[in-house]
């Protein structure tokens, strides 16, 4: 489904992505995982076509996604605020982006209904402008308007970062849903470990721009990344959980 | 503590991506500045010969007493209406081991220091020392500069207390412009009273009596101690940010442009863009303010149908210059979203085309009453609403290709330097000129009429290839949105 190639990404003289290759099929659910810094923010914008690859190639299908458009009609994405229309109310931004889909207001109505949950009655119909939401309703407003989309790719950089631990829960069976039986390919980024190899099937590890790890989730796996991730801790303590500033730019 | 907040604050207005980066906008801001405090300057300079020449019966110092009040009145008004609060970005500290009093201090102290508060030296001092000085003595002079620092003190303060106030409560600003209103209309149209005697009761003591000038310091002096005390007691995030969520916001619709499927949706969600944000809605309610213009041009039997043709194509187009001028800034800190979404870039442009169609023909509409000034003036203004919808829209939207520069929708409009940049200052040039080139040659020769309709087919053949222009449009467009989406992503 998505086929990166010689994938090189450097700001003043620094790498910040530099992946030869990595192929993700369809129907895969990949985590991202890396300490600040590691590019998984970059790798997101390149799949997107945000920015421009030094050099190298991401097709998506077997198109390459920079200078088409034929990757957005089945990619669904949400990286930060950045992608919300700030001074619309939800209801408004999301009956907008069915629209896009062909889809009537009856239609997103009801796709938002099944999302009555997640939302947990702090999203619809509270008289607020997407920028008067916190950050965590915000996010659950990106998650909705993906679901929403139908897609048959996901990309999610760090969606429980800023929600609350019943939403992360809830996030979570949805993904594990969406990707078991709606088939949609999922990427997503996240500093859990926990949430990250509970969701994902795959997970790789990225450090300096680098993939160092790419590893099918099995059992010894958490600990596995708590052991790299818990530099100079006894193996099993708190894994390395936190909201990532830097990478909001 | 107070150096390291001073220290700050520099590092802050330098380190800004957007504080007049460009060399350009630095420049055109120092000579502005600079013309500005000139003219100011030389009329202080001047001030005598002015007076001599205003009031011609009168005592010279008399009537400069006289003028002082009615000076400051309208220094408060247009403090209020210009004037920024001085906001330390105090948050980042409000947690830190830093006594209350200092922080509030500071915020009230740096408050002095604005432009407004230069003003008054430019404009009176001159004349004090070179009228008042020499007829009076030193010490009187002294005492009128005394009392004058003081009423700029105060209305320093007075202004930014309403201003603070007003922020919690938007009708004081209201209830104030009405009282400044009616206290000079009071004067000047009924008759009521005469602030220039008012004035002068006060100031023209000061000539007998120096030490009276104590007490517009000590004015000053207690309404800072207000500004201070209510700093104090409203030093919380929630008093602090400029928008609060105060009341249930409703979704809208706008039925006219569901007619036009994605196109209109876009164009819909623009003008909630325009209509939800304080500086988008400002630059909408200046295009409103050049319907006016006609009243400039078209009062003046001098001017001649060059001239008309510019307040034409500003009034229908006030919009199309205030607002495109930053496109696609407005939309930057969604521009991310828009580029992952499902909409093709030709949608995008067409809605903009939309939009300032819309709005175009409404400035038109509206325009109608200077029929007033004769059948022909309507002509002018319809051929250059037809010339603005087709060829100005298209100039603007290649100079938004060209525009990195992002805006912060809740910031107001005015002293707002951030998203000016080159391209906006290069932009001004293509719109004046190019219905002046086509124009002109026809006008030199007798014919403007003739140029008239030509300029009218170049704007109806421009609408009709809107397509093809759109085309290049995008082709430019693909070329430089990397370039674009980075710009708006620096915050």
């Amino acid at each position: 489904m998505i086929e990166i190639k010689n994938l090189k990404k450097a700001y003043n003289n620094v790498t910040v992505v530099d992946i030869p290759s990595l192929t993700i099929s369809k129907g895969e659910s990949v985590g991202l995982v890396g300490n600040n810094g590691a590019g998984k923010t970059t790798l997101f914008r390149m799949i997107l076509d945000l920015i421009l690859p030094e050099s190298g190639e991401i097709s998506s299908n077997g198109e390459p996604v920079a200078g088409h458009e034929n990757w957005k009609t089945y990619t669904a994405s949400y990286l930060d605020e950045g992608f919300l229309i700030e001074y619309l109310t939800p209801e408004e931004y999301l009956y907008f982006i069915g629209s896009l889909h062909q889809q009537s207001r009856p239609q997103v109505d009801e796709a938002l209904t099944a999302l009555g949950d997640f939302f947990n009655g702090e999203i619809l119909n509270r008289g607020k402008y997407i920028r008067d939401l916190s950050k965590g309703n915000q996010c659950k407003v990106g998650v909705a308007s993906c679901l929403l989309q139908n897609p048959q790719i996901l990309v999610l950089d760090e969606p429980f970062a800023n929600i609350d631990p019943s939403t992360q829960f809830r996030l979570k069976n949805m993904l594990k849903d969406a990707n078991k039986s709606k088939g949609i390919t999922t990427i997503v980024s996240s500093h859990d470990l926990n949430h990250i190899t509970d969701v994902c099937d795959r997970i790789l590890l990225m450090e300096k721009g680098v993939i160092i790890k790419d590893i099918a989730t099995s059992s010894s796996t958490l600990s596995e990344l708590e052991s790299y991730f818990g530099v100079g801790q006894t193996l099993g303590s708190a894994p390395v959980v936190g909201i990532d500033q830097e990478e909001n730019h | 503590m107070v150096s390291t907040f001073i220290r700050h604050e520099l590092k802050a207005f330098w380190r800004s991506k957007n504080t007049g980066k460009s060399i350009a906008v630095r420049i055109t801001m120092f000579f502005l500045l600079a013309y500005l405090f000139g003219c100011i300057l030389l009329a202080g300079i001047g001030m005598d010969k002015m007076l001599e020449f205003a009031f011609p019966n009168e005592d010279l110092v008399k009537s400069f007493c006289g003028i002082i009040l009615i000076y400051f009145l309208a220094d408060l008004l247009m403090r209020l209406q210009l004037q920024e609060l001085p906001t330390l970005r105090v948050q980042p500290y409000l947690h830190l081991p830093i006594k209350r009093n200092i922080l509030v201090r500071y915020l009230a102290i740096t408050a002095v220091l604005s432009i407004f508060n230069l003003w008054p030296f430019l404009l009176f001092f001159p004349f004090i020392f070179k009228i008042i000085a020499t007829d009076s003595g030193l010490l009187v002079a002294l005492a009128f500069a005394v009392a004058i620092v003081g009423v700029s003190v105060f209305n320093n303060y007075l202004a930014l207390y309403l201003k603070r106030r007003s922020n919690l409560n938007g009708w004081i600003f209201l209830v104030a412009a009405a009282v400044l209103i009616l206290i000079t209309t009071a004067d000047f149209t009924w008759h009521l009273y005469s602030l220039h005697n008012i004035s002068y009761a006060f100031f023209g003591r000061l000539l007998t009596m120096p030490a009276l000038a104590l007490i517009p310091v000590i004015l000053g002096i207690v309404m800072y101690y207000f500004n201070f005390l209510y700093l104090r007691q409203n030093l919380y995030l929630e008093n602090l940010t400029a928008h609060k969520v105060k009341r249930y916001k409703s979704n809208t619709e706008i039925p006219f442009l569901s007619n036009f499927g994605t196109i209109g949706d876009l164009a819909a969600n623009e003008i909630k863009l325009v209509l939800r944000n304080k500086r988008s809605r400002s630059s909408l309610i200046i295009g409103l303010f050049f319907m006016f213009y006609g009243l400039i041009f078209y009062t003046n039997k001098s001017l001649g149908q060059g001239w008309f043709l510019f307040a034409g194509m500003y009034m229908t187009g006030a919009f199309i210059v205030n607002y495109g001028q930053f496109m696609f800034g407005w939309q930057a800190s969604h521009f991310d979203g828009i580029l992952v979404s499902k909409t093709s870039f030709s949608d995008f442009v067409k809605a903009k085309y939309l939009l300032f169609t819309v709005v175009s023909v409404i400035a038109f509409l509206l325009t109608t009453p200077y029929v007033y000034f004769g059948w022909h003036i309507l002509l002018v203004h319809f051929v250059m609403c037809i010339w603005n919808i087709g060829v100005t829209i298209t100039i603007v939207l290649f100079f938004a290709n060209r525009n990195y520069k992002r805006i912060d929708l809740s910031k107001s409009a005015a002293m707002n330097w951030e998203g000016v940049g080159a391209s906006q200052l290069l932009l001004t040039f293509p719109l004046i000129l190019t219905p002046y080139i086509i124009y002109g040659p026809f006008a030199t020769f007798k014919h403007p009429d003739i140029g008239l309709a030509v300029l009218a087919m170049v704007g109806v053949i421009a609408i009709v290839t809107r397509n093809y222009w759109i085309k290049q449009l995008e082709a430019d467009y693909y070329s430089k949105r990397y370039k674009i989406a980075e710009g708006f992503r620096n915050k």
